[in-house]
């Protein structure tokens, strides 16, 4: 269960990327923000460093059908 | 343009051009008199290039007239989303912030365009900066659907969608990051595909996302994009990330027979939720398939939740890593949409980002060994509704827009995120006359097969020979 709240972006806004944001968009971006990180923390169940370094690349290109399918 | 024309393909028209049964100067000028009549209504254009356009006809013509080999485009009219650059001309794409910057370099796309004969009528609205499947604009005005102008063309690429919805150019190049050049060409009754990731050049477009853009056709028939496919694709020395895969051959697969290409149909996730209307196209056209004898197989597809939410962590980081500047200078001068989805990365932690990047090798293993074990082809609408009326569309950014935005684009969205090729065809049109569309997905590199099928079914089936009323006028 995410914890981001719009105080948070704001402090983010504001420290990181040093602008100020308007409360309303503040709070709909926490609103996008917290699902998000909840789906990320169980995605990131599935990663094995071990196999690393990924090569996305090189998977579209292994993966495609041979030539005489296309 | 005359009826004649306007009813032509752009393979039919270039081979009329290169028989010099018509010339590419007559061809031009009614294109252009079509952008100029119907810009009021539409508002296709951010930039007609009337005098451009008509100088490089006149060359065609000359070239034709001394024997000269001329390209597979020769003596098209063409245009494109402002977002690829031309060498000493705006590209705004669509935004205040790039009103006026001027490019010093052509996109590799426009370049093999224009080597091939095509001709460049201008820059094509669009969602700023990319940003947003709808259509609407805050800072050129909204571009409009052709089939009824109080609803959105669907976006980002809404020019590209309309211009050939209404019979102004006969083809366009979109960009497609999550749905942009599917979205719209389903809202607006054409066909549109999206490259394997990496199959095309992205050297001279403006950027939204490293990872996830991608640009191509849309068009009135399949073999119209195949051929506009084949023409821009392959390796270029300036995008270090394009494939070197060669021959494309899509326009070629569109004649070839379909023996043993199968169809799936997921059983899961991409059916859920549609109007009833786009669920009775949808039933059409796998009926349409069957009685050409294409084997359709129900097939399990895995989880496009998680999918959807690292995709928009990593995309958003990335479009807020060009943004950062601007939106700290100028954010009063993005739309207030298109800023929050923008800032949205901002708030991105770097490990989220990697980690999205580095599962999405992963996700692509799973998703190919589970839904491409015993099909070809997966077969899905392209989205679960029709196009929305501009007037209900929430330009404020609140709640609603959220909803619309997730709901028009949940077929789209896991596609990018995988890097799959993705062809959305006509297959119908509601009671209220706006088109449905069907979404055809491959395995990495296999857009031939996409246009084998989509090709087939136009063969069979005239949803692509339908014209919008005011573009009969």
């Amino acid at each position: 269960m995410s914890n981001i709240s719009s105080e948070f972006v704001t402090m983010m806004a504001r420290i990181w990327h040093r602008f100020s944001l308007p409360q309303g968009d503040a709070g709909l971006l926490a609103e996008m923000l917290a699902p998000m990180e909840t789906a990320g923390e169980e995605a990131a169940v599935n990663l094995q460093f071990d196999l690393e370094p990924s090569d996305f690349d090189r998977a579209l290109e292994e993966l495609a059908p041979p030539v005489d399918e296309r | 343009m005359s009826d004649n024309l306007s009813t032509l393909d752009l393979c039919s028209l270039a081979n009329r051009v290169r028989s010099r049964e018509i010339s590419a100067e007559e061809v031009t000028q009614t294109a252009i008199a079509r952008a100029e009549a119907l810009q009021l209504t539409l508002n296709a254009f951010i930039r007609l290039e009337a005098d451009t356009a008509l100088a490089q006809a006149r060359a065609i013509d000359a070239r034709i007239a001394k024997g000269e080999i001329v390209g597979p485009l020769v003596g098209v009219p063409l245009a494109h989303k402002d977002m690829f650059y031309r060498d000493g001309m705006p590209t705004s794409c669509g935004s205040k912030i790039r009103a006026d910057f001027v490019a010093n370099r052509t996109s590799t796309a426009l370049a093999r365009l224009a080597e091939a004969g095509a001709i460049d009528l201008g820059g094509l609205n669009m969602s700023e900066f990319a940003v947003g499947p709808i259509g609407n604009n805050a800072h050129y005005g909204d571009c409009r659907n052709p089939w009824n102008p109080e609803h959105a063309p669907g976006g980002s690429s809404s020019g590209s969608a309309a211009s050939v919805a209404a019979r102004i150019v006969f083809g366009a190049l979109g960009s497609d990051t999550g749905g942009s050049i599917r979205i719209p060409s389903a809202m607006s009754g054409v066909v549109g595909l999206k490259p394997t990731q990496n199959r095309v050049s992205r050297y001279g477009l403006m950027p939204l996302s490293f990872s996830f853009d991608t640009s191509g056709p849309l068009t009135r028939t399949v073999r119209d994009a195949a051929r506009l496919l084949d023409t821009i694709a392959g390796y270029d020395p300036n995008d270090p990330t394009s494939s070197r895969r060669p021959g494309i051959g899509c326009e070629a697969a569109c004649d070839r027979p379909l023996d043993g290409l199968r169809l799936g149909i997921p059983t899961s996730y991409f059916f859920d939720d549609l109007d009833p209307e786009v669920a009775s196209a949808l039933d059409a056209a796998q009926k349409a398939f069957r009685d050409i004898s294409v084997p359709l197989l129900p097939v399990p597809v895995p989880s496009h939740n998680e999918i959807n939410l690292i995709w928009a962590a990593a995309l958003s980081a990335e479009a807020a890593t060009i943004h950062r500047k601007w939106l700290r200078e100028r954010p009063g001068d993005y739309g207030p949409m298109v800023r929050r989805r923008i800032e949205f990365g901002l708030y991105q932690p770097a490990t989220r980002y990697l980690e999205a990047l580095s599962l999405r090798e992963t996700f692509l293993r799973d998703y190919c060994a589970t839904a491409f074990a015993d099909c070809d082809v997966l077969l899905t609408p392209t989205m679960p509704v029709t196009a929305p009326r501009l007037d209900e569309v929430d330009v404020s950014d609140g709640k609603g827009m959220t909803d619309l935005v997730l709901k028009v684009s949940r077929n789209t969205r896991p596609i990018s995120y995988l890097g799959l090729p993705a062809l959305s065809v006509p297959c119908g049109f509601n009671e209220a006359g706006l088109p449905m569309a069907m979404q055809l997905i491959g395995r990495p590199f296999a857009e031939a097969q996409l246009c084998q099928l989509g090709h087939a079914y136009q063969k069979v089936t005239d949803w692509h020979t339908h014209i919008p009323t005011l573009a009969k006028s």
